[in-house]
């Protein structure tokens, strides 16, 4: 009796169990259902924006080839190539003065010569002259080497030489101050051979680490903003254009969710953001002669990373159901905020008060940050923790918020 | 005669349709406003006359001739030290994690490098990825060492540099940040009249009223010019408000100010023929919208609002002395820094009038094609 009744327990369990497992089963081919679902969805709409990128020539136009190419040739033609030794004043027509005429100001004349930041000194201007020339846009400075310039050097004392620099022309005058102090530090007239000498600066300072090109800090700037440029106006102008045409309104509708519809757009657009960095990285570097201090993979994953918070922030936008002349707006005052307080300008710890807070909020700054330390510094991507979970913080919330505003228009939608 | 006539009610079209959209009114005139007071932001942080750079030293020597110029550096109203340090290697790590921005190490030997051969050198490795900060670093640190010879050189037997520069900028302006508005103004100036050119053609093709107007009985010159002519009006309100904003900032304007608002004027032409060829091909408003700032921000460099084109490479140059925005910067800053006259700028705003003159036949025939 005892030995029945164990036995029918034993097969209750059993039944049970298998009951159980037939349940798990289907919860799982569900969750697989769903996610295979999820896949599916995601697939068409990214597929479907792919088709509607492919039939507007201006937008293939514009994302694919205006904006990467411009921005790289735009750099390669302000800064030169990374390669060669860029000097901003070697080719600046400067007139040089000499009314001491002795063989100290001689050698001075030889020392700027030859240091390769002077190749435009203009000889036979008169100091009253070259005053009056100063601001006509034929000489744009005069470095004027006194009377008694010898003589003060042989006493042991610091002579002067004078710099009239054409101020209304921005930068003109702080950049060849900066070089002729530089050059002049070392200056020393007893020896003859004057770029061999460290000269008579008593303590030196050396500068230690790599010393990085203006075309590869550049780099980093373009790689951004290049990113930020299209993506935002790919998904924002993108979504705001649909919701003009009202196909906004059926797609949120329809049985894809919204969660496809926007892992969709952002499948889509992380496509276009890798063309246009290789786009920019194959510029700089077979053109300009840049070199990345990371590998591909790296560098590609930190531009994805600015893209997706750009992305997630045209989410948020378009869900804000704004138009497209506000998208485009939005857009102008994004790009500007950004380089006035992300540090593409001016380093934001340069910054103070109210603004060096904003250059904190910005979860772009982080991004350029990032940029920053891989592509020049080298350090590897997982290294930047702190700026890894900002952004990731902030795309995360851009999404999620997007989201359940696109979710309550739904909502408001079917009703 | 019939040409200025239609051109005058065009362009009085123009102000009365501008003046019945209230958010297209409020933000031509907003933007120039928000743009500069950002870059009055950056003006004032690159002219500011003290930082907080965060740097830290490793004194290696710690001797007195040291520990002078440690004290110096701290001192420094651009540099703060955060940290003194024991070893290089700490010092050079802070750097390369980002904690800080530099690092000054005084080696071992230091002053008796001094008294003996009368010279000696510290180390400086700096954030160099970053943009502004590291150039500042070295001159503060520079600085301090050259006063530490000026200072205690007689302590130490030590003398200063040969040579010393001494800087007269010929404008006899403070040298402050603000070089770069009359750049400024040029930008808004073409900024303004991409706004325009956006508002005069592009929208007018999307509410579809641009090709009863070409089928009026007023000629297609007459349309181009009349929408100029608004440009310019609406130009000029634009670089009344940034004029009367530079002066509040105490800016001194030394030339003429009708040659201001005549350079500005002929910036905006200019920029509205461009905009003209452009629009006949880019229908879409905020498509050329993004075309026109994608355009905008290269020309920051390139059209000399932040920096002179002679000191761009020499690409760069070249294409700067193709662009006729140059031209027109150059001329504005011409006449607000150095006081000069129509003779000076003449050939510059001549640039501006040929490159309009160019473009107006262009956009002409290619709207006339893509009707």
């Amino acid at each position: 009796m005892e030995r029945r009744r164990s036995t029918a327990f034993s097969n209750q369990l059993r039944k049970e169990s298998k009951s159980d497992r037939n349940r798990g089963r289907a919860i799982d081919r569900e969750y697989a259902r769903l996610r295979l679902k999820l896949l599916r969805d995601v697939v068409a709409v990214a597929g479907n924006e792919f088709r509607q990128f492919r039939r507007n020539r201006t937008a293939i136009l514009i994302s694919l080839v205006i904006l990467p190419l411009f921005f790289t040739f735009s750099l390669g033609a302000g800064t030169g190539s990374a390669t060669t030794r860029f000097s901003p004043t070697a080719s600046i027509p400067i007139a040089f003065i000499d009314n001491d005429l002795s063989s100290d100001s001689s050698k001075l004349l030889q020392v700027l010569r030859s240091s390769g930041d002077f190749n435009n000194l203009v000889l036979g201007y008169r100091e009253d002259n070259a005053l009056t020339a100063l601001g006509t846009g034929r000489i744009y400075a005069a470095i004027v080497v006194p009377e008694g310039f010898q003589s003060t050097l042989v006493n042991n004392m610091t002579s002067n030489v004078v710099l009239y620099a054409d101020d209304g022309e921005p930068g003109v005058a702080d950049q060849i101050s900066a070089t002729l102090r530089r050059d002049v530090q070392d200056f020393n007239p007893k020896v003859e051979v004057q770029v061999e000498t460290r000269g008579l600066a008593q303590v030196e300072v050396i500068q230690k680490g790599t010393l990085f090109s203006g075309f590869n800090i550049g780099l980093v700037i373009v790689l951004g903003i290049v990113q930020i440029f299209a993506t935002f106006y790919e998904i924002a102008g993108g979504m705001s254009r649909e919701r003009e045409e009202g196909t906004l309104a059926r797609l949120l509708v329809s049985p894809t969710g919204i969660a496809s519809i926007m892992l969709g757009k952002t499948l889509f657009d992380s496509v276009l953001a890798t063309i246009r960095t290789l786009t920019v990285l194959g510029l700089a570097i077979f053109i300009y002669g840049a070199r990345p201090n990371t590998d591909l993979g790296t560098l590609l994953a930190a531009s994805l990373i600015v893209a997706l918070v750009t992305m997630g922030f045209g989410f948020l936008v378009s869900a804000m159901r704004v138009g497209p002349r506000a998208v485009v707006i939005v857009e102008f005052f994004l790009v500007l905020f950004l380089f006035a307080f992300s540090g593409l300008i001016i380093d934001r710890e340069l910054l103070r008060g109210i603004s060096q807070e904003v250059t904190y909020v910005l979860p772009w700054a982080y991004g350029f940050e990032i940029l920053r330390r891989t592509v020049l510094i080298g350090r590897p991507l997982i290294s930047l923790t702190s700026d890894l979970q900002i952004i990731f913080a902030a795309t995360i919330v851009f999404y999620v918020v997007s989201y359940a505003i696109f979710a309550l228009a739904r909502e408001r939608i079917s009703f | 005669m019939r040409l200025a006539h239609d051109s005058f009610a065009i362009a009085s079209k123009e102000i009365r349709q501008l003046g019945r959209d209230p958010v297209s009114l409020i933000l031509t005139f907003m933007f120039p406003i928000v743009l500069i007071g950002i870059f009055i932001v950056i003006a004032a942080a690159f002219s500011a006359p003290s930082y907080n750079i965060s740097v830290v030293v490793a004194d290696l020597d710690t001797s007195p001739a040291s520990k002078i110029l440690v004290d110096k550096i701290a001192t420094s109203s651009i540099v703060r030290v955060t940290q003194l340090l024991p070893s290089e290697d700490q010092a050079l790590r802070l750097v390369e994690t980002g904690d800080v921005m530099g690092a000054v190490i005084i080696p071992q030997g230091f002053q008796e490098s001094l008294l003996t051969t009368g010279r000696a050198f510290i180390v400086l490795q700096a954030d160099n990825s970053k943009i502004t900060a590291p150039t500042l670093i070295q001159a503060a640190v520079n600085r301090e060492a050259q006063s530490l010879a000026s200072t205690s050189g007689a302590q130490f037997g030590i003398k200063q540099v040969a040579v010393d520069v001494i800087v007269r900028p010929i404008s006899g302006r403070p040298p402050t940040g603000d070089t770069i508005l009359p750049g400024f103004l040029g930008m808004i100036a073409i900024l303004g009249a991409f706004d325009d050119i956006v508002n005069a053609i592009t929208r007018e093709r999307e509410r579809g009223t641009f090709p009863r107007l070409l089928l009026s009985p007023v000629n297609i010159v007459s349309i181009y010019t009349g929408k100029m002519v608004a440009t310019v009006l609406l130009t000029a309100v634009r670089t009344t408000l940034m004029l009367i904003i530079f002066v509040l900032m105490g800016l001194a304007i030394r030339g003429n100010i009708l040659l201001v608002y005549l350079t500005t004027s002929l910036i905006a032409v200019f920029t509205l023929s461009l905009g003209l060829v452009l629009s006949a091909r880019i229908r879409g408003s905020s498509t050329l919208t993004v075309l026109e700032i994608a355009l905008t921000f290269p020309l920051f460099q390139l059209a000399g609002v932040f920096q002179s084109p002679e000191l761009l490479a020499s690409g760069g140059r070249a294409i700067a002395r193709i662009l006729p925005w140059t031209y027109g910067n150059e001329a504005l800053r011409r006449v607000i820094y150095l006081g000069m006259g129509l003779d000076a700028i003449a050939g510059d705003l001549l640039i501006l009038l040929l490159s309009s003159l160019v473009m107006i036949p262009i956009a002409t025939t290619l709207s006339k094609r893509t009707m």
